[in-house]
Parts: C-alpha cells; structure tokens; sequence
C-alpha cells in the first residue's frame, strides 16, 4: 500500500516534469522555424540557452529567483480559482516600503535590520492585495479587472516614489531614483560566482517555494483552498467561509509578490527607480502555468524562464537577435500549454460522453 | 416479425473496462423494448452506439435488415432514430414552437414558414394524442410537457425509432401512467421504442421485449411475459434482492428537529418555502412527497444552513438553530446528503479521501494545528471505502472517476459514519442503480433504528412510501397534506403533489 503511493507519486511527478520539457521544447522549435523564416540562424536560440547555463548562470541564477517568487505568487490563489493578475503591482509596493524602511536606518546600521525590510515589504504586497479581494467581497467586482488596473497605480505610485517623495536631492541625474540605500542593507552576492549578479535572492526564492508547497499539500490552509478552488458551492456546504480563503489566498500571493520588490532594490537596483519592473508578474502567470501550479514544478519553470529571460539579453549582446525573441518564446509557451490544455479536455469529455 | 433494428455483436473498448462485451440487442418493428441495467452495465454505451455517438470497435448495425454505419447523431437522425435524454435539451425562454423546430425548420431561406410548422406539429399531436400549447414558453411548462416536447420534436424529424432514456425518473405516477399510454399510441402508429428504465414495474406493464445488461454483457433477453420482477432483478444484479428494507417497528423519542412557521426568500430558480412546520422525533423517518421543483431544495437546504430563514425558528435538541452557521450545525449533528451531489455534495477533481474528511478536516485525527495526518487519512479514507463499499482501486483516485452510485457511496460514507442527530437526505438514491439503492436505504433505516431522526426528501414517491414513517407533502413551497405510514396510496398521494386537493396539517406530533 505503502509503496503503492509512493511509486504512484513518482510516476505522476515524472509525468508532470516530463510534461514541462515537451512544451518547452515544442516552443523552443516553433521558435526556430520563426527565426529561420526571418533569415536568422535558428540555432541562435539553442546558442543562448546553452550560454546562460554555462558561461552567464550566474544571470540565470539572478533572474530565477523573481521568476520562481512570481510563479509561487500566482498559484497560490489560482489555486483557488482567483487569478491575480496585479502581482507586478504587488511587486512595486514592496519595492516601495523595503526602499523607506531600508532608507530610515543610518548608513553605518547592521544587517540584521534587512528582515525588517523584507516584512515591510511583504506587508505592503499583501495589503495592496487585499484592496482587489476587498472590493470583490463587498462590491463584487471582477478581481482579474481589479488586479490589472491597480498594475498601474504600483507602477506609477513607484514613480511618483522616486521622481518627488524619496528623490535623491544631491544627485542630478536623468533618472528618477531614491538615495541609495546603506551597503550593510544591501543582499549578499553568490560568493562562488564572484562579482556578478546572482545573489541569495535564490535561496528565498527557493525557500518560499517549498514553504508553498508544505502550504498546499501539509497543511488544511491548502486544502481549504483546493476545495474552493475545485468546487465552492462544496466547500461551503462543508461550512468552509470562503471569503476569508480568497483573503487568505490574496495576501499571501501579495506577500510573495512584495518579497521580489524588496530582493530586486536590495539585491539589484540598491535605490528605489521608477518602471525597475520588467512585468515579472506576468512572466510568473506563464511559470505558473507551465508547471500547472505546483510550487515544486514553479522550481523548475522558474529557472527555465530565468534562462530564458538570461539568454535574451545574451543573444542581444553577441548577435543582432532582438531581445524579444524570449517573448515569442513565452508567447508560444502559452499557446502550447493552451492547446495541450484543450486537447485534455475533449480526451476527457468523449471518454465522459462514451461512459 | 422483421427486426427494425439489429445490434450484432458490439464490443466498445474504452482505457481499462470493457464497455460492451459482444452484447447483441434486436429490437422488432413497432414493438417497446425494455432495456434493462445498473449504471455502468453498458446501456448507455450501446446507446451511444445506435445513436452515432460512438463507434463500435467490433460488430455491426443493421436497421430493416440493412448494414448501416453512423458518424454522427446527424447520421442517425437522418435514418429515423431519435433520443429522448434523461435532461432535456430544450431552449427555456424560447417557445415550444421555436424549440421544435430548430435545426428543421420549414420554410425558404431564412424566413420561418411557422404556418406550416404548426400544422404540421397539429397533425402529429392529432395522431399520437400528446398535447401541449405550443405558444408557451418552455420555462413555464411541468415537467411532463416539456418531456412530450422532446417527443413531438423527434416526432418531427421524421422519427420511427425513438430511444427514451429513464423518462419517467422526473414525472409523478399520474405523468407517468399518461406517458406509457402514449409509448402504447406511438406503437400502435408504427412506432419502435427502446424504453430504458430502472423501475421493474414500468418494464413489465408495457413493452414486448426486454434485454437485461450487467457489466457489460447481456445477461438476459426474451418476451416481457416470461419475466417477472424476481426474474428480472435477479438478472439485473446478479443475485437475488429483497425490495424489503428491513426495519424495526415505529418507536419515536424525543423531538430531534423543530421548524416553526419557517419561510425562506425568493431565489431564481428555486420555489422559496411558505410558512413550514415540521416535527422529526428520534427513530423517526419523515418522508417529503412531492414533484421536483416544489421546494425540496429549500427545505434541505435550510435546515442544513446553506440559505438563510427568512422569518420562523428552528430548533436541534430543543436549542434554536435559527442563526447557527452551517459549521455550527454540523458540530451539534446534523448530516446533509445534498440534492445535487455533482453541484454540492463532492468536488470532483479532488480525491476521494479529500471529499470523505470535509467534515472533520481541521480536527483529529486528521490534523493539528493546522498540519494534516496524511498517513490517517489515507487509512480512515480506505476503512471507510471498504466499510460503505465504494468501488475503487484505493482512496487517492480523483472522485470524478466513480459511477454515479459509487460517488453517491462516498458522500453517504462522509454523512452516515459521524453518527449525527438528524440526516437531511435530500434524493439519496437520485440516478443510482439498483444495489446501490437498497444499500443506501439499508443505511438509513439503520440511522432510524439507532434512534436519528431522519427527513427523508425524494422525487421516488415508491421510496417515500416504502421508508417513511410519516410522509408530508410539499406543493408550491407549502406542506399541504401529511399521513401516517400506509394511510393513502400513490395515487391520493398524487393529488396532493399536483396541487389539486389540499388538507389541513395537523403538526407536532
């Protein structure tokens, strides 16, 4: 029985990354039929790949991270059938509050400060999370419309940041940016990659995903939001409130998303600039998808599309490939996954229908 | 006689069963055939087959004598076949009219001919005696006549073979004696029927022939006169069942549940209850007649907690429930087996042992402090498959692969094993086949004889009668007659269900 379970478990485990490389793949070739139609060579992209795991990882490592966060941040109320689509400006709260806590501590403060700056950030994620889940329990507005649209107010609130409230008065640059912040506030390098961008943002990251997943598959918090993920009407019946679940679910998803706005200014950016957010968010629905909302499977996804993401601005740098390539790919990762989705579903229904 | 219809040797594979085992079914012209078995015998595959839906893996099909193939249901159609389902495909705020003649109407290009529609649907309702306003909106139709629409559109198309599938599940016994008069009238006119049904009695009252099916194989065929019900059940489950539910004699305690003057707000689509009583004493089964769409929802429904009392009280065990959450209810016992079990009472992408610990999830054994006990759920999971006799490899596959009456197993294990005060089973029995049905009333008249009170709400005015100690009757969201055990037939019954006879109720005891 024992074993049963476990080599049922493999199996499907195995099934499901087996699954993730297939669409990959079939992405990756559609890709090269795009680039040998526009006359480049097709092997550009297996060039670039290949680069950001072997020579440029430590990108790929740096990417990863908000990657794997955005893809954890997104499935964890997809799981309950509520799609936020508001993570990038989740992502900009964070970034926002880490930047003025990190900035209210004096240059020469410890590093033992930075968890403060982390929760900041996580708590204002989460309640600029909140505001969509609210308006939906008591106006019932549509969430996906919500989360999009607050996108902007992060994003310009981030700006509005940066360009008058936090500016940095003694530096006259183009920019608009805060003061940078103190070095001992500042997220560690990889020391094992030297002087490059890879950072323990990783570990977080790698962190937070397995906390998701001990989150859905340990504890009744996750299956509460399975059951009201899969049927709500169920869940109800079983005297589950699912108002406070999609609350429950929102801030979470707003905290993870905070959590990648306080890795990117500590880690990266080290100052509060407007638009630093390449819509990491909306990667993470794809690394989400792609690993068909198991926190584990983002592990992997979350890597792979940091890759990607790495190996765009590497094509960009040794060939003449616009960086926009990686967004074909992605595109067309969505697509297979949609179709694979489809293809599913009528299996299912005939085998329903001929029952 | 000639045969009209001639299923030689079908087998239908599907991954991992055996849909049709070489079953063959030959059906004569103008005559009813009976086709009997539980769900999963295969009679839906087969079915699916006549009716182009599916395509046999081996065998053949040959209709007057003729080797057809069908593609599609078009194909059938168009060869004269039509269906009846189980749930109507009908337009609901389109006119009866309209919905007869979609897809075939009369007329050139796109003007409607709708004179010619009329007089020809006149015609056939002339001939075949079904009638129905055919300016009404389908919405504001019973039952019954949105099922005679069903008739009259495959009527339409030309249809000599007509498949019904269980058409009298949803009607009363009034409904159901017209219907079998008309299945007679259509056979008298040339018409051929396949009258697929779980009720033995039907069967043996109209039609000429009968094939039985069980897991996939034909187990019996033959003329109807040389059946009988033991005959039939027997080659239906394989093994002799007693109709008989075994039960101690009628001994009430105390009252379990109280409803005074309950009503509930109007909901779209649901009949809100009007000022209800009821009294439910321990060892007691009341059992709630009356046609689908009175109300019944609501009453489970509100008792459970699911929808809110509009005004009234209701009292557990002498404490008022009125306010209580739906949790709160469940903790003071009371189970729910739901109406619908697809909609409410599971969810089927979750596993089996996921809908089996609803109840108790964020308790122990199965958790604490918020980690769960996988490793005992699993093991309660399998005990309590084993012990309400679910049929499955073991409690990880995803609920959504069970038969209908397995699924139902499930939700009455979840419901049944807490041994609560008072059970609200509202259509325990709905589309499950018939060993599944007397387990679960096995069950419940094992709850009534533990001393649980019980409200038994059922479309199956036989199964009210056969297990309720008290039976009420809902008409229009209000109880308009209520009787002791063996105090008015299926027929006064009926009257009261339609609405057209009413008396006083006297409640409380």
């Amino acid at each position: 029985m024992e074993t049963n379970i476990w080599k049922k478990r493999i199996d499907g485990a195995a099934r499901a990354i087996g699954r993730q490389l297939c669409m990959m793949l079939v992405a990756i070739v559609i890709v090269m039929l795009f680039l040998a139609v526009s006359g480049y060579s097709p092997l550009i992209v297996w060039q670039g790949l290949g680069r950001a795991f072997t020579r440029d990882l430590s990108g790929t490592i740096r990417w990863a991270a908000p990657m794997i966060l955005s893809g954890i941040a997104i499935c964890i109320p997809f799981k309950a059938q509520v799609y936020n689509l508001g993570v990038d400006g989740q992502i900009y709260l964070g970034a926002i509050a880490a930047t003025w806590v990190a900035l209210a501590f004096p240059p020469d403060c410890s590093p033992a400060a930075l968890p403060l700056v982390f929760a900041a950030a996580v708590l204002a994620g989460a309640a600029f999370a909140m505001i969509p889940a609210v308006l939906n329990l008591y106006c019932n507005t549509d969430i996906v419309v919500t989360t999009l649209l607050l996108n902007f107010v992060g994003r310009y609130l981030t700006e509005f940041m940066a360009a008058e409230v936090m500016r940095d008065q003694e530096k006259i640059t183009q920019v608009n940016a805060s003061r940078t912040l103190p070095e001992s506030l500042w997220l560690p390098k990889l020391a094992a990659f030297g002087n490059s961008s890879a950072n323990v943002g990783i570990y977080i990251a790698v962190m937070v995903a397995i906390l998701a997943a001990i989150l859905f598959f340990k504890t009744t918090h996750g299956y509460e939001i399975k059951l009201v993920g899969s049927n709500a009407s169920f869940a109800r019946y079983g005297g589950i409130h699912s108002n406070r679940v999609l609350l429950k679910a929102m801030a979470l998803s707003g905290g993870v998303a905070g959590i990648i706005g306080a890795i990117e200014v500590t880690a990266t950016q080290h100052r509060l600039i407007a638009a630093f957010n390449p819509d990491i968010g909306f990667d993470g629905i794809v690394v989400a998808l792609l690993a068909n909302n198991n926190p584990l499977g983002v592990l992997i996804s979350g890597v792979f599309f940091g890759g990607l993401k790495n190996s765009g601005n590497v094509m960009e740098r040794v060939t003449d490939v616009p960086n926009i390539v990686t967004q074909i790919v992605m595109a067309i990762i969505i697509l297979t996954i949609s179709a694979n989705m489809t293809v599913c579903r009528r299996k299912r229904k005939k085998e329903a229908l001929s029952k | 006689m000639a045969f009209a219809i001639e299923l030689l040797n079908i087998t239908k594979r599907f991954p991992g069963v055996t849909a049709n085992d070489n079953v063959s079914v030959q059906v004569e012209e103008s005559e009813i055939h009976g086709l009997l078995g539980e769900n999963g015998a295969g009679k839906s595959t087969i079915m699916n087959i006549l009716y182009g839906m599916s395509k046999p893996d081996e065998g053949i099909l040959r209709l007057y004598g003729r080797e057809v193939e069908f593609h599609s249901p078009m194909d059938a159609i168009r060869q004269g076949i039509g269906m009846v389902h189980q749930h109507f495909k009908l337009m609901p705020d389109e006119t009866v009219l309209r919905n007869i003649i979609l897809g075939w109407t009369p007329g050139k290009g796109l003007v409607i001919d709708e004179k010619k529609a009329v007089k020809d649907i006149s015609e056939i309702m002339d001939k075949y005696g079904l009638k129905v306003n055919l300016k009404a909106k389908v919405n504001q139709i019973s039952v019954g006549e949105k099922q005679r629409v069903e008739i009259i559109k495959a009527l339409y198309r030309k249809v000599r073979i007509l498949i019904l599938d269980e058409p009298t599940a949803v009607l009363t016994p009034a409904e159901t004696d017209a219907l079998l008069e008309t299945m007679q009238r259509l056979k008298e006119q040339g018409c051929t029927i396949i009258f697929i049904t779980h009720k033995l009695r039907e069967v043996l009252a109209v039609t000429d022939h009968v094939t039985v099916m069980r897991k996939g194989v034909v187990t019996g065929a033959g003329p109807t006169v040389e059946m009988n019900v033991g005959k039939l059940s027997r080659l239906i489950v394989g093994k002799e069942v007693s109709m008989e539910i075994p039960m101690k004699a009628f001994n009430p305690g105390k009252k379990v549940l109280e409803m005074k003057h309950v009503s509930t707000a109007l909901r779209p689509g649901k009949m809100p209850l009007k000022d209800v009583s009821l009294v439910i004493h321990e060892g007691e089964i009341v059992g709630v007649a009356g046609v689908d769409g009175n109300g019944q929802s609501d009453l489970g429904e509100v008792i459970a907690g699911l929808i809110p009392v509009q005004s009234g009280r209701l009292f557990l065990d002498e404490e008022e429930i009125t306010r209580k959450s739906i949790r709160q209810r469940r903790k003071k016992g009371i189970a729910h087996v739901p109406e619908d079990r697809l909609k409410t009472g599971a969810a089927k992408d979750c596993t089996i042992s996921e809908n089996l610990i609803l109840n108790h999830y964020y308790q122990a054994p199965f958790s604490k402090n918020t980690i769960m006990d996988h490793k005992k759920i699993t093991q309660v999971s399998e005990d309590l498959c084993g012990k309400y006799l679910v049929k499955t490899p073991d409690s990880t596959y995803t609920i959504g692969t069970l038969s209908g009456g397995n699924m139902q197993k499930v939700v009455v294990a979840r419901e049944f094993s807490d041994s609560p005060r008072l059970l609200v089973a509202a259509q325990p029995t709905r589309g499950v086949d018939i060993g599944a049905t007397q387990y679960i009333r096995t069950k419940i008249a094992e709850l009534r004889d533990t001393g649980r009170g019980i409200l038994l709400i059922s479309a199956e005015l036989d199964e009210v009668m056969a297990m309720a100690d008290k039976i009420v009757v809902i008409y229009e969201g209000e109880l308009v007659a209520q009787f002791g055990r063996g105090e008015a037939d299926e027929y006064e019954i009926g009257e009261y269900m339609l609405g057209s006879k009413r008396r006083e109720v006297a409640y409380g005891d």
